[in-house]
């Protein structure tokens, strides 16, 4: 497809529709983002229950919005109650809300704003220059490279994400594959795990899973909690973009790492902000300023967790594998509205990178003002009780669920994701290698089995390609690094020097 | 070790049979599949088992080391289990979070798909914010109120959803 038809298909869907619908997605998304207890992994799976009579372009580009403003809504609660609205934001406070707290909300919020354009506008170039690079580079997998990645992705996600034991993110994204491969066998129609129940034959629904692992927690959280929050006092400072300009360098290498971080399959925005405020706080000349309210930290933290945006849906574009639990989650919603992400998609939709693009760019536009009217209003929504939001939200978990496929096993999967939830958040087990587990079930199972057919049974098919080798290296390297066996063979060495000497 | 720390481990032992059950059930399954008559004509290596035992027995593995773990950092795991449900049964924030879910248990399982849409939900949200003490009578009315009609409107007419 050349560059002007390509340019004609962006434009058909940058009409006066889809600009409301972007619109009104990073609207939502800032309000479900800057309140706590809604993050944006749940307020796509709610929405998508609504878009379902939507056209597939339309439904995304509303999705994609609510993306946008759901990672930078975060921040606003972070500045302004300092509870992250999104764990993506999580790493804005210690900065964001000192500033605040010593009469600076406003700046910060402004801050925190360019910073988060800056990102996401930096992770949309990303996003427009490698994907076609990684698809056209996945056209040459073959079902052993696809099972590998998912599998390297379900991995990494539970490394990256373990926090108290990395085995805990790896059983995490296990079990999430083995909810993933419930239902009918693609290639045998055999049922599996679905216990004679018509209902489960097409598969565990992912969408209602999603909404009440994410949601009934939350709920219940916030509900056990008796505090409600105190809420900054807006200044009026002004800040110029080049205020922010000075941090160029902070920023670019936040955009990196944001990006980086964002392609790693289910790792997400809020790895990216911490990896990227981290790096920033070592290389800083004022590392002391950290956690006391530096600007440097807030550009460092907004610009990676926004920036992860466009790197999470390289993957999801190219490969078909998300890099984020939104990604997951709209990957979802991609599929419900008959887009199938991978390596075909650039046949099915040629032109679908760039009109994703398009959408993400006035998804920022309409961020940056969106975000600064809302930061006079969303301090009097942040002082709504939780025992009146709650119950609300709740109903939209159920409404939510329920609208997909009208059904009631839906709402029950909704109440036992929600119990599920509540024991990872207990037992300290990750979300994001779950979530990615079930997105990938199915992918990491046909191709798993489809390698083995087309080799006739031969395990060689992993270890003999070289893309398959080189996977097959980075697992067995993640593995043993995780299990702490570098560590070891590093101290055994240190020990047995002085013992030479 | 902490004493929060050592509760973790013990609740990771726990956790980590629950692995180890779901896996072993997984693989089970795998195993009916490999078995299975209707599979007879299927290649060894296209069958759905193939998988189901592969993923099943990981997850087991996993779910033995982390109870493993959790053994091994609590020491007494079922003492420590006591001591902390106690302690748990003891806690405000324990009553208000169990009432919360059997709120939503009502709504879910008990209301929904027999009680018309309008009336669960309003007494659903209702129920929850005069229990929760969301503010005055008539505050909670004139917001669930709002919120079903707002529901509806959205969902049961420009979404066009049959709502229960």
């Amino acid at each position: 497809m050349g560059f002007e038809q390509i340019m004609v298909e962006v434009l058909k869907t940058l009409n006066l529709e889809f600009i409301f619908l972007i619109a009104a997605g990073v609207f939502i998304g800032l309000i479900v983002g800057a309140l706590p207890g809604l993050t944006t992994t749940m307020g796509i799976a709610l929405l998508t229950g609504i878009t379902f009579k939507f056209s597939g372009h339309s439904a995304i580009a509303l999705l994609m919005g609510l993306y946008v403003g759901g990672v930078s809504g975060g921040s606003l609660s972070a500045i302004l109650v300092g509870i992250p609205g999104t764990p993506a934001n999580a790493s804005s406070i210690q900065d964001g809300f000192p500033l605040a707290m010593a009469g600076k909300a406003y700046q910060a919020i402004t801050i925190s704003r360019m910073a988060s354009i800056i990102g996401t506008v930096f992770g949309i170039g990303c996003l427009a220059f490698l994907t076609p690079l990684l698809t056209e580079l996945a056209l040459k997998f073959t079902s052993a490279e696809f099972f590998l990645i998912g599998l390297f992705g379900v991995l990494i996600s539970g490394a990256l994400t373990g926090g108290d034991i990395a085995l805990k993110g790896w059983v995490a994204g296990i079990f999430g594959l083995a909810i993933g491969m419930v239902g009918t066998d693609e290639l045998t129609a055999w049922q599996r795990m679905t216990f004679g129940s018509p209902e489960l034959f097409g598969g565990i629904p992912f969408i209602p899973i999603m909404i009440g692992f994410f949601g009934i927690p939350q709920v219940i959280e916030a509900l056990s909690d008796e505090q409600d929050v105190l809420v900054a006092v807006l200044d009026k400072t002004k800040v110029k973009m080049r205020d922010i300009l000075k941090y160029w360098w902070v920023a670019l290498r936040s955009g990196l790492i944001g990006v980086g971080v964002g392609i790693i399959p289910g790792v997400g925005e809020d790895v990216a902000s911490w990896t990227s405020y981290g790096v920033a706080k070592k290389s800083s000349r004022h590392p002391e300023e950290y956690g006391k309210g530096s600007i440097e930290g807030l550009v460092a933290a907004e610009t990676a967790d926004n920036s992860c945006i466009g790197g999470a849906i390289i993957p999801l574009l190219s490969l078909g594998i998300p890099g984020s639990p939104p990604a997951a989650v709209m990957l979802g919603a991609f599929l419900i509205h008959g887009v199938r992400p991978g390596p075909m998609l650039s046949f099915e939709f040629p032109a679908f990178t760039y009109q994703a693009v398009s959408w993400l760019l006035v998804a920022t536009i309409f961020m940056r003002f969106f975000a600064m009217w809302l930061a006079k209003p969303m301090q009097k929504i942040l002082q709504i009780k939780n025992a009146i939001l709650m119950p609300i939200v709740t109903v939209f978990c159920a409404i939510g669920a329920y609208s997909l496929d009208i059904r009631f096993i839906d709402i029950a999967l909704v109440f036992i994701a929600g119990i599920l939830g509540l024991l990872f958040k207990e037992g300290k087990y990750p979300a994001a290698p779950l979530v990615l587990g079930i997105v990938l079930g199915p992918l990491v199972d046909t191709n798993f089995r489809r390698a083995l057919k087309a080799s006739g049974g031969d395990f060689s098919i992993f270890f003999t390609r070289p893309v398959s080798l080189i996977l097959v290296i980075s697992i067995v390297l993640l593995i043993l690094g995780q299990l702490g066996v570098f560590g070891m063979i590093r101290s055994w060495f240190k020990k047995s020097k002085p013992a030479a000497a | 070790m902490d004493e929060s720390k050592v509760r973790l481990r013990a609740l990771d032992l726990f956790m980590g049979l629950g692995f180890l059950a779901v896996g072993a059930f997984v693989v089970y399954d795998g195993f009916l599949a490999f078995y299975a008559t209707q599979m007879a004509t299927v290649e060894r290596s296209s069958n759905p088992g193939v998988t189901s035992i592969f993923i099943g027995g990981l997850m087991g593995l996993l779910g033995l080391v982390i109870a493993a773990i959790g053994l091994l950092g609590s020491l007494h795991p079922l003492r420590i289990a006591r001591q902390a449900v106690s302690e748990t049964l003891q806690s405000k924030a324990f009553y208000r979070g169990a009432i919360a879910l059997a709120g939503i248990a009502v709504y879910f399982f008990v209301f929904w798909d027999r009680i018309p849409y309008a009336i669960s939900t309003f007494l659903f949200l209702a129920g929850m914010m005069t229990i929760f003490k969301a503010g005055a009578w008539w505050k909670i009315g004139i917001i669930s109120g709002g919120t079903v009609a707002v529901v509806w409107y959205v969902f049961g007419v420009l979404a066009m959803i049959p709502l229960p």
